[in-house]
């Protein structure tokens, strides 16, 4: 794996404490996820124990301890969606995809990668525009008012041909 | 010196060192209040809620946790308002719920009077902690301030939050100590002796190898936390050979070398 990124991240934060928190958000944005590999190196380097960073990442949903696919959809749970189908909606990205719905990991979090890496679909709890629910969220990009019939015309957005 | 501040329990005046844990106060002097995440050499954590205590002056009025309430002059509480019995019958039912099998909880709820609960038992499968933990946190704290092992911690959130190494795998930091078991008040985590090797059976199975004593042949601590912590005692004598035994081997030798060491003496003085 090449360390240098993590160097120059680690270069950024000279606060002697504080600073895990902003560390491990630069790696995820640069690698999308964090590997394991990637958290040893960060506890080796700043001396906090590889089990209290393990923890924090699995404390936060925002953190991916997964490899994730190219595009990001997340399905908003939220009151306003969830009322407004929201539960169908996500059934039928996961089989527009072909992903399953046990595949939740051992740490408990929700995130389904496709086979090809090209998609991955989590759930989210509110985006923040309720009344356009139901809403999914396609790496930064809102669709509100979403249809079960749409969904295909959205994903061919992004690259998704039925097979 | 620290100053002495008189602090009162229940309308009885204690002493009490200016800024202790009231807890502390309490145990010293066999006022009963309940506590599961205290543990005087650890800093207060105030998890579990039950050392609750009614703040009548001296603090914030109210109810607060006594582990993390700090003695000063004239600090009031009372520890067992019909107000606190009933937060803490709710927090035992809670544990019930949460930790189903552990004996421990049930006694202890017990003797404040609660014997049953009305929330859904959690018995999880395959859980390595064996349905009796309560998430005290003692020992993630004791294997991070006072072992420096940093081992074990809380994976995940709410009530899916776990206890284990990292990625659930074994790990090659921990020193094998047990001081997780010592401290864990429910008696939740399953540690085993087989013959040369220490397996951590709730901590992913993580494995260390024993040292064996060079005299009985017993074996008697790990490799590991002797090489850390074992230097801290080869003694004022530096004696290489206590190195290598098990204590009662060492107490033997010790005091055989001494009674030597006497008759030695013994002879010179008699010449």
């Amino acid at each position: 794996m090449d360390k240098r990124y993590i160097d120059e991240i680690l270069s950024k934060y000279n606060e002697p404490s504080g600073k895990l928190l902003g560390i491990l958000e630069d790696i995820q944005e640069k690698e999308k996820y964090l590997s394991k590999e990637a958290l040893k190196y960060v506890s080796e380097k700043i001396g906090v124990s590889f089990s209290q960073i393990y923890s924090i990442a699995t404390f936060y949903s925002f953190f991916n301890l997964q490899p994730v696919g190219e595009h990001i959809i997340s399905v908003c749970m939220g009151t306003a969606c969830h009322v407004r189908g929201a539960v169908e909606i996500l059934k039928n990205v996961e089989y527009l995809l072909g992903v399953g719905v046990d595949e939740s990991t051992e740490d408990g979090k929700f995130f389904l990668t496709t086979e090809d890496k090209h998609f991955s679909v989590n759930t989210a709890r509110c985006f923040g525009c309720c009344s356009m629910a139901p809403v999914i969220r396609i790496d930064d990009k809102i669709y509100g008012y979403v249809k079960i019939k749409d969904l295909p015309k959205i994903l061919k957005e992004y690259g998704w041909d039925k097979k | 010196m620290s100053d002495k501040v008189n602090v009162y329990i229940n309308s009885k005046r204690y002493q009490a060192i200016k800024g202790e844990p009231l807890l502390n106060v309490a145990r010293r002097n066999r006022v009963d209040i309940p506590a599961l995440c205290y543990e005087e050499s650890l800093k207060p954590y105030g998890a579990c809620r039950l050392c609750l205590v009614d703040v009548k002056e001296g603090a914030k009025k109210g109810l607060t946790t006594s582990c993390t309430l700090a003695c000063s002059e004239g600090l009031s509480v009372a520890t067992n308002t019909d107000e606190i019995k009933r937060h803490r019958k709710v927090l035992f039912e809670l544990y019930l719920s949460q930790a189903p099998n552990s004996e421990k909880i049930k006694d202890m709820a017990a003797r404040y009077g609660v014997f049953s609960t009305r929330f859904e038992l959690k018995h999880q499968e395959n859980d390595k902690l064996n349905s009796k933990c309560v998430l005290c946190g003692l020992c993630v704290r004791t294997c991070n301030e006072i072992m420096g092992a940093g081992v074990i911690n809380f994976i995940g959130r709410g009530h899916n939050t776990k206890i284990n190494t990292p990625y659930f795998e074994s790990s090659d930091v921990c020193l094998g100590c047990r001081a997780c078991l010592e401290v864990c008040p429910t008696k939740a985590i399953t540690i085993e002796d087989r013959s040369n090797i220490r397996i951590m059976a709730s901590w992913s199975y993580t494995e260390v190898e024993l040292k064996k004593c060079t005299v009985c042949g017993k074996y008697y601590a790990p490799e590991k936390l002797d090489a850390k912590v074992g230097s801290l005692f080869y003694y004022r004598d530096k004696d290489a050979k206590l190195k290598n035994m098990c204590p009662e081997c060492r107490k033997k030798y010790a005091a055989k070398k001494h009674t030597l060491i006497m008759e030695g003496e013994a002879e010179k003085y008699a010449k």
